[in-house]
């Protein structure tokens, strides 16, 4: 896929494929599992009946990084696990998709002011897609985010040059 | 080309090597050299119930040294506590046990009130009682869940998150939230229930007390993992009392002690006066006492003894006001008070001490998964990695007390 | 037994290092500062001793306390001289508690371990020794527990800098 990304002009054809690959890629995101807090029961309970995450494709929580398209964040971030945070990142395969759940994972949550080693956002350490706010998020607020993920998978030019603006 | 033998010359001359036993085969005597392996479980591994990391020394599937390392999720509870009023702080007492938050505000509000001394209404009590065990219910429905699924039994789970669903809906029918309530507070309980909502725990029971022998059957008497478990991870009595184990760690040892029942608070006194729960202590019916079976069977029928005391409650409940009368700000007189109660994992234990201000001096919060696990630096040496995964789940350990 | 009862009994085994009771009181009435002290009663014991304090109270048959529930640390203000260790006992045996209070001078915070006789404090003592800057004599395992191995200062004193940054992340 490396050789032929962003190469060709935006066509009737590549658009095509395009909407292929980006509708097999949201389709099945697979999240890795990284609960880390108590937002990390609200992820379990998304993935249990009542709330179905595999409705969504995104049902398969794989152990390791390394066959994994999403990191869900969900908890607070300290210093001592964000080393390993960013090592998880780094072994995930591209595309890879990042969601911080929660307040702590989005901005440092409660441990705000007076919590030393807690780090405010775990955008300090890797790139976030996608934000949900919640202390903790409800599931129907997790299952909207990974929604959004799906939309910004889905406007994603994957064969296609991006879009220039004149 | 090089002197160096071939692999065919190397196998020529071990077979020479190759002595004779009695029964005409020969018997090879390779040196066999096996190097211990130092492997790292977790902190990010689906099995270890939060971010904690074990530091594994194995001799092929033989652990021979294991060293827990926490610290991953400090939140520097105890330094917030010291910066912030009373009941500002008691959002940040649900997220250290954030599977029983309930009993997290009642520990901490406990503390408080032992230190001015109050008075707290009745149906305050009543309804802390009723919360308090229904959230208990939940906290080991999810020990139950999980564990199941650390040995590979994906059923349990989804079962037990189906009844949490509905004392999740429970809960956020009285105080507005699924996870981390700050319900009980300083004082009494924050808001009174809601028209219908005392019928709907009396429902809840009755549904539950059918269900629960099918979940006892499930995995309890599952032969896969009553094999898994039983004669594993064994804690005899001396050596839970030397770790300062508390809870179903204890129970499970043999050790028939229950702060409900022996040291009481609240309105446990005249629950057990009446005799309405029993506390179950393991007998070692499927091994040996103080295994990791027991230690279960002792979360599972507690599940049970909760059911009952709730019904007790919505028995006795009276009506009357909810929350005491308090100041705007809250100035808790000087002095100190050490509160422990029985969470779903143990003791915990909140020492508040006060100075006269509206900020705290010191808030220490004895969280009994820190406790529990110092456990495993004993028994993970010995056993096989399976049975360490099997042992590591039956401690019940939850990552936010453990690091506060 | 009730406090006074543990504190006749220890008196009357010659617990080492008991140096005195601190009871609750009321506020005094002649005096309008005095706002009184409210809570736990708790037995003032030298830090040397605490060792073989806690040997006692665990051996006897009368207090027969088995279980170390707690043993911490506070410091009580940034001007105060001194910190506390605090030790809080059960007893299985006879369903009571004791809180026990040891005062430490901040200038040399240092005291025998309590590892031989409780277990249970192997990692209550290295919580207290990162968090406060206490050594326990003798301890097995002086390491870092929570905080990270390269951590500077002891987070809950008072006197306390919150860092600025930390291998690079930002704590602002």
């Amino acid at each position: 896929m490396a050789l032929l990304e962003n190469s060709f002009e935006e066509n009737v054809l590549t658009t095509k494929v395009d909407w292929l690959i980006n509708w097999a890629r949201l389709s099945s995101i697979w999240p890795m599992t990284f609960g880390l807090a108590c937002c990390a029961i609200e992820m379990m309970a998304v993935g249990a009946a009542h709330h179905d995450i595999d409705r969504f494709g995104a049902g398969a929580f794989r152990a390791t990084p390394r066959q994994a398209d999403l990191m869900i964040v969900a908890g607070t971030v300290n210093f001592k696990m964000a080393e390993r945070i960013k090592r998880l990142y780094d072994q995930m395969p591209s595309p890879k998709y990042v969601m911080a759940m929660g307040a702590c994972a989005t901005g440092g949550g409660p441990y705000y002011k007076y919590g030393y080693t807690v780090v405010k956002g775990v955008d300090r350490v890797v790139p976030v897609d996608v934000y949900i706010a919640g202390c903790p998020p409800r599931p129907e607020a997790l299952l909207e985010g990974l929604m959004k993920l799906q939309e910004k998978i889905r406007n994603s030019s994957v064969i296609r040059k991006p879009a220039r603006t004149a | 080309m090089s002197d160096r033998p071939t692999a065919a010359q190397l196998l020529e001359a071990r077979v020479q090597d190759a002595k004779v036993v009695g029964s005409g085969e020969k018997e090879f005597s390779f040196d066999v050299r096996t190097q211990d392996m130092e492997i790292n479980f977790g902190p990010q591994h689906p099995a270890t119930h939060g971010v904690m990391r074990v530091l594994m020394r194995t001799d092929g599937e033989l652990v021979t040294g294991a060293q827990p390392h926490l610290g991953y999720l400090h939140r520097c509870a105890e330094k917030i506590g010291e910066n912030v009023e009373w009941l500002q702080y008691l959002p940040y007492t649900d997220r250290y046990d954030y599977l029983a938050a309930m009993n997290n505000n009642l520990g901490y509000s406990m503390a408080v009130e032992a230190v001015m001394g109050i008075e707290i209404p009745r149906r305050a009590e009543m309804l802390r009682v009723i919360c308090v065990e229904l959230n208990r219910i939940g906290s080991h429905l999810i020990a139950f869940g999980t564990y199941g699924l650390d040995i590979g039994a994906f059923t349990p789970f989804f079962y037990a998150f189906r009844e949490r669903e509905w004392m999740m809906a429970l809960f956020e029918k009285i105080c507005g939230a699924r996870l981390t309530y700050s319900y009980i507070r300083i004082g009494g309980v924050f808001n009174d229930a809601p028209p219908g909502w005392l019928e709907e725990v009396a429902l809840f029971c009755d549904t539950f007390e059918q269900k629960w022998p099918e979940y006892y059957a499930l995995l309890m008497e599952n032969q896969i993992f009553v094999k898994r478990t039983a004669n594993v991870g064994i804690i005899p009595e001396a050596m839970a009392y030397d770790f300062g184990l508390t809870g179903p760690m204890l129970r499970g040892s043999g050790v028939d002690f229950d702060l409900r029942r022996d040291m009481p608070y609240s309105i446990y006194g005249e629950i057990a006066k009446d005799k309405a729960f029993d506390v179950p202590v393991a007998r070692g019916e499927k091994g040996t006492l103080g295994d990791c079976w027991d230690r279960t069977w002792v979360r599972m029928v507690e599940m049970m003894e909760s059911v009952k005391i709730v019904r007790w409650c919505l028995a006795h409940i009276e009506e009357g006001p909810v929350l005491g009368e308090l100041p705007k700000t809250l100035r808790v007189p000087p002095g100190e008070a050490y509160v422990g109660i029985e969470n779903p994992r143990g003791e915990l234990g909140h020492y508040v001490v006060s100075g006269g201000d509206k900020v705290g001096v010191r808030v220490r919060v004895r969280g009994p998964s820190f406790v529990n696990l110092a456990v495993l630096e004993e028994l993970l040496p010995g056993s096989l990695v399976g049975d360490a995964i099997a042992i590591i789940g039956s401690t019940d350990i939850v990552v936010g007390e453990t690091d506060r | 037994m009730d406090f006074q009862g543990i504190h006749d009994r220890l008196l009357a085994n010659g617990a080492p290092g008991l140096l005195g009771v601190d009871e609750p009181r009321q506020p005094d009435p002649e005096d309008k500062k005095d706002k009184g002290r409210f809570g736990d009663a708790f037995v003032l014991v030298d830090p040397a001793h605490l060792a073989g304090f806690l040997q006692v109270c665990r051996d006897d048959e009368a207090l027969n306390f088995e279980i170390l529930a707690d043993l911490t640390a506070t410091d009580p203000a940034v001007d105060d001289e001194n910190l506390w260790v605090n030790v809080a006992l059960l007893s299985v045996k006879h369903r009571h508690r004791l809180a026990i209070k040891s005062l430490l001078p901040k200038a040399a915070p240092s005291l025998p371990s309590t590892t031989p006789v409780y277990r249970a404090s192997q990692w209550h003592e290295r919580e207290c020794a990162e968090m406060f800057g206490i050594t326990f004599e003798g301890h097995p395992d002086p390491r870092n527990i929570l905080l990270p191995d390269d951590w500077l200062g002891h987070p809950l004193r008072k006197d306390y800098e919150f860092p600025k940054e930390y291998h690079g992340i930002s704590c602002e």
